[in-house]
């Protein structure tokens, strides 16, 4: 490649002082502006070349060949490509034929190559080879022999309940099946959750009520499509960013943004309500009185597509929109709007995310949107939806074939003509599959606590930082007898363990992804995982065949796509439908959303699901809950009198495991904050850019940079969740849905000090 | 159910719909040709933003900028009170002004504007002064110091100029970026829309930025207002300034003694020498300002519009012309020098000092630190040299055989020197703080804040020196303390001086782009 070509469009028009005295001194003469520019790219710092995909580049992000992949942060699942020159990452680009993002990515996204070159990566298997020794490079032999020795012990002395396992929601499919059916069919372990549970379960188990299964209905393009948009404790902007742009894109929307933070999605809004914490119970409730007295009730899609009608307007009837507006502390007109908005569209698409299913009411909120949707009609259709944005890449490939809160393919624990399926599909004895799901996350720390659970796998994911009440999840995690944990990278978690497994990450495997519209995309791997580095599946065929399981579960699989193969068949006939999908199709596509069998003809799949109106219920019908709001349990008082709330910011993912590694995104938010309104700020005689100690009755973080703004409500504060330095998840509340059992993190009572 | 379906009925394929709406060839939105008279431009829509950074991350990408060192950064502002708070993103980068003063500033001419309209830096031809980031109230240039000179946004000129756009604009995902075409004699008579909040005064440098502004704003305040950092002190800035105006009141001082007729010999030659010392000290230093020290005959050639190149050129002919004097003093009679031409070679020392010391005093009026655009940078400039360069005279001069009148107009004029610099004090602090802008207000508050026991101290200095001074006039000064009294008051006003020239560099508030949360701290 050649440095830049003379610049046709750029010829010198002026310059300032005397070319001739400079002559005259001798201090340089100036030739013909070409070869100035030439000179120039030659002497420069920074030298551009062509590249034919995505024009003139920097030549240190030009690559011998471009890999075409799916981001691995959040579940938008944008496509991209990642370009590889001598064996190294050394540039991303967004896919300009995706139908997910079409070209555009955000700036994690942007930046995801310098997570494959960043610091802290794990390269050999660590082994703590005496107890309250330290963690000393081992081999993988010695490391899995480790593993499998310490939880075959432990299952033989205290049972199947003594080993559990909580895997994360950034796996391949293809991995999370082949764990799924490790830990359910080979080892027949009791409990196996995943992060799942702190993110989107609560979405999960609102589905599951309202339509008889998981699976979200609509997809993006009914974003496209709506004529509302009412985007619930989703602030996209931030958490899926390339989603806003489909929202603002969509000019002739009404966009309805219900959270109790002026967030940057709020702010672009048609509409805000800045309802208080925990009361969009009784927001949706108004709005659907508001709907039933009008009159908007989609008469003919209730009557023939759901049950509970009758009983739903009586409760809702409880909800005068004065009682409505002084709980959630929004004019009464606004919630009027946005209700007859809501119900007046032809197309209302209804999306939610943390701010919904971070709740001890996740569950019954999600069922409550859901009930909104079907008495306005609008499911299954165009631009019409209850939609659950997901947060991990691949948190609804876990959800479907993973095995953990369901069996693979939607197929329930408790159904016994399921389970016979499942252990004929696989072909072994029922009476291994487990009659129920298990503990789910929360419950499994319990069970640490309380003895019950003795070892742990942690596969990808870092609790330290992103379980609520950090000490106490310590506490556990310090009481286990075995404690194995498998990442890609050192975390305050994998410091933490007895076994540390070494893995390969986005970028240097490969498998598919299933975004939070059901559409399934590929992933491919552009470089060799570090050092001793395996892909998780590698490890999970070494595990099984470690424990003396791979020729029974795993037969003849070598690669990710025989894992790809295995699961279409599991899933033929049922909801999550992946039979007709295989990787060339995908390729086709730039992906697929399942349902998918061999006879669907569109090549990308079915956009939406439930457009017959038939749902997963045993009546087929969809049914309509009844939700009363509860009060919040740790709520503010005298000793602690503000409300926390965490979340997240768009520089960062999760606990930073990546991105606090990628300098560009670090840079732009590289510590905690506290956001503090300015009445509260006055009162506390604090100002941004000051040091404070925040407290709640569970623990303390000091040294929380003060961030004074009004996009908090007085008495309440925001603490982003990403950082192990400034830990939030010391101070929020260990309380959990009794359904879905994920956690309240976003409502915590604390205090706040000068330092 | 034929109901769902008939409501299907119009759905364009999504695929088709983002292709329109976002260019679908990778290479972003079509750059439009320019005709006559037009420039290319950034044109950025404040309600479109919704603060993603992606266009930060591209540009880093695209440019490989260190990450401290951003071409393109996204401010917050924020106004209003809960629940209608507004938070507005202010993505800027290089404004490609139609009169751009890093451009009229760079002493080697290292900027071009093309006839695109791109502001063009070329690194080849930088000698790492930063003179331009001083120059430019956007901050737009920065300085590298792994590459020693500055960088800035070029517009992605290797992609314009194969029609490409620019990173930024590629990764906008709401399209809030774009390039456009202007007219640069209409944007001349009317730059409606140059003006933004959280922005400096556009027609500083007639900004070619258009921003497109939402209505009805709250008072916004900038992310980064709630820090005042201070700036850089440029330790070879405050030697070369202090240095090259205690010479020129040397020299001075020892002219004025000369043509007196007041002093013996040997003394002037001291005087002058002395002062040529000080003068190639200073020179000296200023090189280690430099990022590429060893291409600084580069920083003569744009004595047309840049301060700093008269400063460079006049400073270095009045270190030679003061080293010449001292000559003369020193070798004058083996030469046949007489006292006319010597005289002469001394008044010409002065003034090209004078020349050299105003010049160097005019690079630092700039309208983008407004704290400094001011007459009484030029004064206090001058107050130093007088408040320093005689007692550096007097002390060298040979005292016994100085008229008394000669002695005590040497020390009144130190002492001068030292009120005209308290007066210059007052009026800084007075006009800090009756002004409500970031740039004053900021300076007042590092001044009262921070910085209080410094600035106390470059008071009593003067007030130390004056009374030394006055102490030393009452006792007869061919006493064998007076020399000692002497130096002390020399050091003690030297160190004021000192302590001043470091509170003017790092107590300035530039204008600046309003910044994000952490790009204050």
């Amino acid at each position: 490649m050649t440095a830049t070509p003379p610049l046709s469009n750029g010829r010198r028009v002026s310059r300032p002082g005397a070319a001739g005295l400079t002559r005259l001194l001798g201090l340089g003469t100036r030739s013909e502006d070409a070869a100035d520019a030439a000179r120039a790219a030659s002497t420069s710092p920074r030298a551009y070349v062509a590249d034919d995909r995505f024009g003139t580049l920097n030549e240190t992000r030009k690559p011998d060949t471009w890999v075409r992949t799916t981001c691995g942060y959040c579940a938008v699942g944008c496509g991209m490509y990642v370009g590889v020159k001598d064996g190294r990452a050394v540039a991303v680009q967004g896919d300009p034929d995706h139908p997910v993002n079409a070209g555009r990515l955000c700036p994690k996204g942007l930046s995801e190559h310098q997570t494959l070159a960043a610091e802290g990566r794990l390269t050999t298997p660590l082994l703590r080879r005496s107890p309250g020794g330290g963690q000393e490079p081992a081999s993988w032999d010695e490391a899995l022999g480790a593993t499998v020795v310490g939880f075959n012990r432990l299952l033989a002395e205290h049972g199947p309940e003594a080993v559990a396992v909580i895997s994360t929601g950034q796996l391949v499919t293809e991995e999370f099946y082949a764990l799924g059916k490790l830990c359910r069919a080979g080892l027949g372990l009791r409990h196996y959750d995943g992060n799942t549970t702190l993110c989107m379960s609560s979405a999960v188990a609102g589905y599951k009520r309202s339509f008889g299964s998981d699976g979200p209905p609509g997809a993006y393009e009914d974003l496209d499509q709506a004529d509302v948009i009412l985007l619930v404790g989703a602030n996209v902007a931030d958490n899926h960013p390339l989603l806003a742009p489909r929202v603002l894109d969509n000019t002739g929307a009404t966009v309805i943004v219900v959270d109790p933070r002026v967030t940057k999605t709020a702010m672009v809004a048609d509409l805000h309500l800045a309802v208080r914490p925990r009361s969009d119970i009784a927001l949706v409730n108004g709005m659907l009185k508001v709907i039933i007295d009008a009159g908007l009730v989609d008469r003919a899609y209730v009557d023939a597509h759901t049950e509970g009608f009758a009983e739903l307007a009586e409760h809702v009837a409880a909800y005068g929109l004065d009682r409505v507006a002084a709980e959630c502390g929004v004019p009464a007109e606004q919630i009027r709007e946005a209700a007859l908005a809501f119900g007046r569209a032809e197309r209302a698409f209804v999306a939610w995310t943390m701010g919904v299913n971070h709740s001890v009411q996740g569950t019954e909120t999600v069922t409550l949107l859901n009930t909104l949707c079907l008495v306005t009609g609008n499911v299954g259709r165009a631009g019409a939806a209850p939609f659950s944005l997901t947060g991990q890449c691949n948190a609804m490939g876990t959800r479907e074939a993973g095995g953990t809160a369901s069996l693979p393919g939607y197929r329930n624990w408790d159904d016994p003509a399921a389970r016979a399926e499942m252990a004929a599909l696989w072909g072994v004895p029922v009476d291994r599959l487990p009659t129920e799901r298990g503990r789910a996350y929360p419950d499994i720390i319990d069970g640490v606590l309380d003895g019950t659970i003795k070892g742990l796998w942690v596969i990808a994911t870092n609790p330290v930082v992103s379980f609520p009440n950090r000490a106490r999840l310590e506490a556990a995690i310090r009481k286990l007898d075995l404690f194995v944990v498998q990442d890609g990278f050192a975390t305050p978690t994998t410091a933490m363990a007895d076994v540390v497994l070494p893995a390969a990450i986005w970028g240097e495997k490969g498998g598919t992804y299933t975004n939070a519209e059901r559409r399934v995309s590929r992933v491919r791997k552009a470089v060799e995982p570090p050092g001793q580095a395996k892909a998780d599946f590698d490890i999970f065929l070494a595990m099984a065949q470690a424990f003396g399981l791979a020729g029974e579960i795993y037969p003849g699989w070598a690669t990710p796509e025989d894992a790809f193969t295995d699961w279409a068949r599991v899933s033929a006939g049922r909801l999550c439908d992946y039979s007709g999908i295989t990787y060339d199709r995908i390729d086709a596509a730039g992906g697929v959303q399942w349902p998918c069998t061999p006879a669907t003809e569109a090549v990308g799949g079915t956009p939406r699901i439930y457009a017959d109106g038939v749902f997963q219920t045993p009546s087929g019908r969809a049914k309509l809950w009844c939700v009363t709001p509860q009060p919040i349990s740790d709520a503010p008082s005298p000793r602690y009198p503000f409300l926390l709330n965490t979340g997240r910011t768009v520089e960062h993912w999760h606990t930073r495991t990546k991105t606090g590694r990628v300098a560009v995104l670090d840079h732009l938010a590289p510590e905690a904050w506290v956001e503090v309104n300015p009445a509260d700020a006055e009162r506390l005689r604090v100002g941004s850019g000051d040091l404070v100690r925040v407290a709640s009755r569970r623990g303390v973080v000091d040294d929380l940079l003060v961030r004074v703004t009004a996009i908090v409500r007085e008495g309440e504060v925001f603490v982003p969740f990403h950082y192990d330095e400034r830990c939030a998840n010391r101070l929020t509340v260990d309380e959990f849905d009794p359904i879905s059992r994920e956690p309240n993190y976003k409502q915590s009572a604390v205090r706040i000090e000068r330092m | 159910m034929t109901l769902i379906e008939d409501r299907d009925a119009a759905v364009t394929p999504v695929t088709d719909r983002l292709r329109k709406l976002t260019g679908i060839d990778g290479r972003g939105p079509e750059l439009l040709p320019l005709d006559a008279g037009e420039q290319y431009r950034f044109s950025f829509a404040m309600d479109a933003c919704v603060g993603c950074h992606s266009c930060e991350v591209a540009c880093a990408e695209q440019n490989n900028t260190p990450v401290d060192k951003a071409w393109r950064r996204v401010g917050e502002l924020e106004g209003g009170v809960f629940p209608t708070t507004r938070r507005l993103n202010l993505s800027m980068a290089c404004n490609h002004c139609l009169e751009p003063t890093c451009l009229s500033g760079c002493p080697t001419q290292a900027y071009t504007k093309l006839q695109n309209g791109v502001v063009r830096h070329d690194a080849a031809e930088c000698i790492g002064c930063q003179y331009c980031i001083w120059n430019c109230p956007y901050e737009v240039p920065v300085y590298d110091k792994a590459t020693k000179v500055v960088a800035k946004c070029d517009m992605c000129l290797p992609r314009l100029s194969e029609g490409q756009s620019p990173a930024c604009v590629l990764a906008c995902p709401t399209r809030a970026i774009t390039v456009e075409p202007v007219n640069v004699a209409a944007w001349r008579a009317d730059p409606d829309g140059a003006d933004a909040p959280g922005l400096p005064p556009a027609s500083i440098t007639l900004s070619a930025t258009r921003i497109v502004t939402p209505a009805g704003l709250p008072d916004l305040v900038a992310a980064t207002d709630h820090a005042v950092e201070p700036e850089d002190p440029h330790w070879p800035l405050v030697a070369l300034t202090l240095l090259t105006q205690l010479s020129l009141g040397t020299v001075a001082s020892t002219v004025v003694a000369e043509a007196a007729g007041g002093a013996g010999r040997q003394g002037l030659a001291g005087g002058a020498v002395g002062a040529a010392l000080a003068g190639a000290v200073a020179l000296a230093a200023s090189l280690f300002h430099l990022g590429r020290p060893t291409v600084a005959f580069k920083a003569l050639r744009n004595w047309r519009t840049s301060w700093l190149s008269r400063e460079v050129a006049l400073l270095s002919a009045f270190s030679g012309a003061s080293l010449a004097y001292a000559a003369a003093w020193q070798w004058g009679d083996s030469l046949g020098i007489t006292r006319g031409p010597r005289l002469a070679l001394g008044i010409g020392a002065v003034a090209t000092g004078v020349a050299g010391v105003y010049a160097s005093g005019r690079l630092y009026l700039v309208p983008a630190r407004p704290v400094w655009n001011s007459r009484r940078t030029l004064v206090s400039f001058f107050a130093t040299g007088l408040a320093t360069g005689p007692l550096l005279a007097a002390l060298c001069l040979d005292r016994s055989a100085l008229a008394p009148s000669l002695t005590t107009g040497l020390m009144a004029a130190a002492a001068a020197g030292g009120v005209v610099q308290l007066g210059a004090v007052r009026h800084l602090l007075r006009t800090v703080r009756g002004r409500t802008d970031r740039q004053h207000r900021g300076t007042a508050t590092l001044l009262t804040g921070r910085f209080r026991t410094l600035l106390a101290a470059r008071v009593t200095a003067v007030f130390v020196t004056v009374a030394l001074l006055a102490w030393t006039f009452t006792v007869p000064l061919a006493g064998p303390s007076a020399g000692g009294r002497l130096a002390t008051a020399l050091g003690v006003a030297a160190l004021g001086e000192l302590a001043g020239r470091y509170l003017f560099y790092v107590t300035v508030v530039p204008f600046r782009v309003a910044g994000s949360f952490f790009s204050g701290r």
